[in-house]
C-alpha cells in the first residue's frame, strides 16, 4: 500500500518531492522522455503546489467526486486497474467531450504528485 | 436528417466559411429595437433567447392548446452533428426562418415550415484551447439583429452572421481563452445597436468580463469586469484576492428599456469553497462580501457602467451563483418588478428601479447553506460557513443547485410561474487550498464533495407552477430525475417540459394534467419554443445529452443515464397532425 502523499507534502524541496514521487510510482526517467507533450516547467512552484491532494481538491475534485473515491461527473479513481502511464497520458491530454487537458497547467512534477494521491485513495 | 451528405462534407472541408445558402425563399424584414421590444405582440416569432425583454419563455400562439395536443406530431428533424455534450441551444426564429447553434458554436439557418437548410456556419476553432476547457464545447443560443446573427465561440470570439447567407460580417475576440480557458457559451443579448455578452467563469481565476459590442462594426464598446469592476467592489476583496476571482456572466440576462438598464446575473467568486468558516470576512483565500459576484447587476447597455445591484449572497461559500439568466418582469399593483431565481434555490422579487427587495421565497425544499433569507432585505440568516474538513451533515443543495441554469416560463394568461426545482445534496470535505495569484488555465474548487439523496427523499426534481412575486403554490408535477432543460408555456393552455429521459411532455397550464408526451430518444439539455411559420404552429425543442449537471445522472440515477449517449443532438420539431 502506498503511504499517503501527505507525507510528501512535508518535504520541503521540490527536487526532494519529484524524487520521492518518482521513485514510489516506479516511473523511470524514460517514461518522462516518452511523453509527447513537453511538461510545463514549474520552477516557481510552492511546496505546496505539488501536494497531489491539495490540487485535486483544486482541480480534480469538480468531477472526481469524494476525492476520487466515487463516481461523479467523471469515474470513480480509487482502485483504478489504469496504469500509470494511461493515467499521466490522461491528465496531459484529457478525453474530447469528457475531461479537459491539463498538461499545459499543471508541470511534470504536479502531475506526478497527483497520480501519486490517486494511487494512495482506498475504496 | 435535412443535410446531404454531400452537404456535410463540404462544410467539414471549408471550416470557417459559410456555405452559400441553398435557398432564401422567405423575405425577412428588418430586425429592428421596435420590434425586439415588441417581440411578446408577435408570436410567429421568437426573437431572443428569454422569448422577448420580459423574460416569459411564452408563446401567444394557440393553434396547438389543450384540446388538440394529442395530435402533435413530428414535423422535421434536423441533425447537427458532433453534438458534443448535448445539444444545449435556445432555438430563435424571425419571418419564419429558424436559427440555432450546436456544440462547437456552429450556427445553422433553416426553413422553420421544413427544416431545410438555408446556410449553416462553422468557426474555425483553436482546438488545442477547447481541448483544455472544461465548460465546453456547447453553445446555448444566438442573438438576432441588424441583419445579423451573433454567436459567442468557445475560443473567445463574439461573431456577427450575415442573416441572408450566414457569412461572417465580423469577428471580434475579446476574451485570452488561451490564458483563462474560457470563452463564451451563453447566447449573446442585443440591445438597439449593442450586442452584450457575458464570459464564462466562477471555478476559473479569471475576472468575468461583460461585454458590450457594437452592432455594425464589432468593434467593443464597453467592459465590465464582474469581479472588482469598481473601486468599491475591489475594497471587498482581501489580499488582492480579486485578482483571481472568479465572477463571470454566463448566461444571458435581459433589457428593461422603460429604464434603459441591462438586468444580469453573475457567477460565483473563486475557489469555491472556502475554509475560513465564520471568520470569511477576515480570512481565506478571498477575504470580503466579494462583489460582484452572485449578484444582479444593472448596467446601462450604453456605457456598461454600473447603475445598481444587489449581491444575493455576499461572499458565496457555496457556489450557488446567480448566473440564472431569468429575469421575469412583472407588473403588479402599480409595482414594477423582477422575479430572479438564484441557484441556492430562492427566488428573489426586486423593484426594476433599484434593485431594493421585494420579497424573496423558497423554490426548493431542502436548503441549509442559510436557515432563510429575510423577506424584506434578502440579508441571509444564518449562513451556514464551512470550516477546513469534513461537514458533518451533508449541504443542501447540492452543487448542482435547487434550480439550474434552465429557464422556466410564464404564462400572463394564468398568472402563473412554471418553473423546476431540483432536491439533492452533498458530503462536502473542505481543502486548504494553495492560494493562485495570476490567471492561469486551472479549475479552483477548495473541496471535495460527493452528491446524496436529500433528507426529505430521493434526490429528484419537479416542475412547480406558482404565484411568481409571492410563491404561493398551484400545483407540482415530481419528476424521478430532474429535467435540466427549459419550459415553454403558451395561450394554448399549455406547459411543455422536455424531461432528463428524452420525453417531451405537455401539461395543462391550469391543472398540471399530462395532455400528451413523445419520445425524442436522448436526453433534453436545452431550450424549447414555438412559432409559426406558414400558418401553422411549430414546437422546436433541441435533444441532446451532457451538460456538467447531467453528468451527474449516471453516478445518481444509473440507467438510462449510464449509456446515454454525450455526443448526439437532434433538433425536433413538432406540429399538429393534417
Amino acid at each position: 500500500m502506498w503511504s499517503h502523499p501527505a507525507s510528501a507534502v512535508q518535504m520541503p524541496m521540490l527536487k526532494s518531492i519529484t524524487l520521492i514521487a518518482g521513485i514510489a510510482l516506479s516511473l523511470s526517467r524514460d517514461l518522462y522522455a516518452q511523453q509527447s507533450q513537453a511538461p510545463n516547467q514549474d520552477q516557481s512552484a510552492k511546496e505546496s503546489d505539488i501536494e497531489g491532494g491539495t490540487m485535486f481538491a483544486t482541480s480534480c475534485g469538480f468531477c472526481h467526486e469524494n476525492g476520487g473515491r466515487a463516481a461523479g461527473k467523471g469515474p470513480k479513481l480509487a482502485g483504478t486497474t489504469r496504469s500509470d502511464e494511461f493515467i499521466v497520458e490522461r491528465i496531459k491530454k484529457g478525453k474530447p467531450g469528457a475531461m479537459p487537458a491539463f498538461g499545459g497547467a499543471f508541470s511534470e512534477s504536479q502531475i506526478m504528485a497527483i497520480l501519486a494521491y490517486i494511487r494512495s485513495i482506498e475504496e | 436528417m435535412t443535410v446531404s451528405t454531400r452537404h456535410l462534407t463540404c462544410v467539414a472541408a471549408l471550416a470557417a466559411m459559410a456555405v452559400a445558402p441553398l435557398a432564401w425563399a422567405i423575405a425577412p424584414s428588418e430586425i429592428n429595437p421596435a420590434r425586439i421590444e415588441a417581440a411578446e405582440q408577435n408570436p410567429s416569432d421568437w426573437l431572443t433567447y428569454h422569448g422577448g425583454y420580459k423574460s416569459y419563455h411564452y408563446s401567444g400562439l394557440d393553434q396547438i392548446n389543450a384540446n388538440n395536443v394529442k395530435n402533435l406530431e413530428v414535423a422535421w428533424i434536423h441533425m447537427p452533428g458532433r453534438s458534443t455534450r448535448g445539444l444545449q441551444t435556445m432555438p430563435l426564429v424571425a419571418d419564419g426562418v429558424l436559427y440555432y447553434s450546436g456544440s462547437y458554436s456552429r450556427v445553422y439557418a433553416l426553413d422553420g415550415a421544413t427544416g431545410k437548410m438555408i446556410w449553416s456556419y462553422f468557426p474555425q476553432l483553436d482546438e488545442e484551447l477547447v481541448s483544455m476547457q472544461t465548460h465546453s464545447p456547447y453553445n446555448r443560443g444566438v442573438a438576432l439583429g441588424d441583419g445579423k446573427v451573433f454567436v459567442g465561440t468557445v475560443d473567445g470570439h463574439l461573431i456577427g452572421l450575415d442573416m441572408k447567407t450566414g457569412k461572417e460580417v465580423w469577428n471580434t475576440h475579446l476574451v485570452d481563452s488561451k490564458k483563462l480557458t474560457v470563452g463564451f457559451t451563453g447566447a449573446p443579448l442585443v440591445v438597439r445597436d449593442t450586442v452584450i455578452i457575458g464570459s464564462q467563469g466562477g471555478e476559473w481565476t479569471s475576472r468575468g468580463p461583460l461585454f458590450g459590442v457594437d452592432i455594425k462594426t464589432g468593434k467593443k464598446k464597453w467592459e465590465f469586469l464582474t469581479v472588482a469592476g469598481t473601486e468599491e467592489a475591489k475594497a471587498t476583496w482581501g489580499n488582492e484576492s480579486w485578482r483571481t476571482g472568479g465572477g463571470g456572466a454566463w448566461m444571458p440576462g435581459t433589457y428593461d428599456p422603460e429604464t434603459n438598464t441591462i438586468w444580469w446575473g453573475t457567477a460565483n467568486p473563486a475557489p469555491l469553497y472556502d475554509w475560513s468558516g465564520a471568520d470569511w470576512q477576515k480570512s481565506g483565500p478571498r477575504p470580503g462580501t466579494n462583489l460582484y459576484t452572485t449578484s444582479v447587476i444593472a448596467l446601462d447597455p450604453d456605457t456598461g457602467k454600473l447603475k445598481f445591484y444587489h449581491q444575493e449572497l455576499p461572499h458565496d461559500a457555496w457556489d450557488f451563483d446567480s448566473a440564472v439568466g431569468e429575469f421575469l418582469m412583472i407588473d403588479r399593483d402599480g409595482r414594477k418588478l423582477v422575479v430572479h431565481p438564484n441557484k441556492g434555490g430562492f427566488v428573489f422579487v426586486y423593484d426594476r428601479a433599484d434593485a431594493k427587495v421585494q420579497n424573496v421565497w423558497r423554490i426548493a425544499k431542502n436548503i441549509n447553506f442559510v436557515k432563510d433569507i429575510d423577506p424584506k432585505t434578502g440579508e441571509l440568516i444564518g449562513r451556514r460557513d464551512l470550516s477546513l474538513g469534513k461537514a458533518s451533515d451533508p449541504l443542501c443543495p447540492a452543487i448542482a443547485g435547487g434550480v439550474s441554469w434552465n429557464a422556466g416560463a410564464y404564462s400572463p394568461k394564468t398568472g402563473l410561474w412554471y418553473k423546476i426545482a431540483q432536491e439533492w445534496c452533498m458530503d462536502v470535505d473542505v481543502v486548504k487550498t494553495t492560494p493562485i495569484t495570476e490567471p492561469m488555465a486551472q479549475l479552483n474548487i477548495g473541496a471535495n464533495f460527493k452528491l446524496v439523496p436529500p433528507p426529505d427523499g430521493p434526490a429528484r426534481g419537479h416542475l412547480d407552477a406558482r404565484d411568481p412575486v409571492t410563491g404561493a403554490k398551484k400545483w407540482e408535477v415530481n419528476f424521478d430525475e430532474p429535467p435540466l432543460a427549459s419550459v415553454l408555456a403558451t395561450a394554448g393552455n399549455l406547459v411543455f417540459v422536455p424531461d432528463s429521459r428524452g420525453v417531451l411532455r405537455a401539461y395543462n397550464a391550469e391543472t398540471g394534467q399530462e395532455l400528451w408526451s413523445h419520445y425524442n430518444g436522448v436526453g433534453h439539455n436545452g431550450g424549447i419554443i414555438s412559432y409559426s411559420a406558414g400558418g401553422k404552429q411549430y414546437i422546436a425543442v433541441p435533444a441532446g445529452w451532457g451538460g456538467m449537471v447531467a453528468d451527474e445522472f449516471p453516478a445518481l440515477f444509473g440507467e438510462p443515464y449510464t449509456s446515454m449517449p454525450k455526443d448526439a443532438g437532434a433538433l425536433v420539431v413538432f406540429t399538429l397532425k393534417q
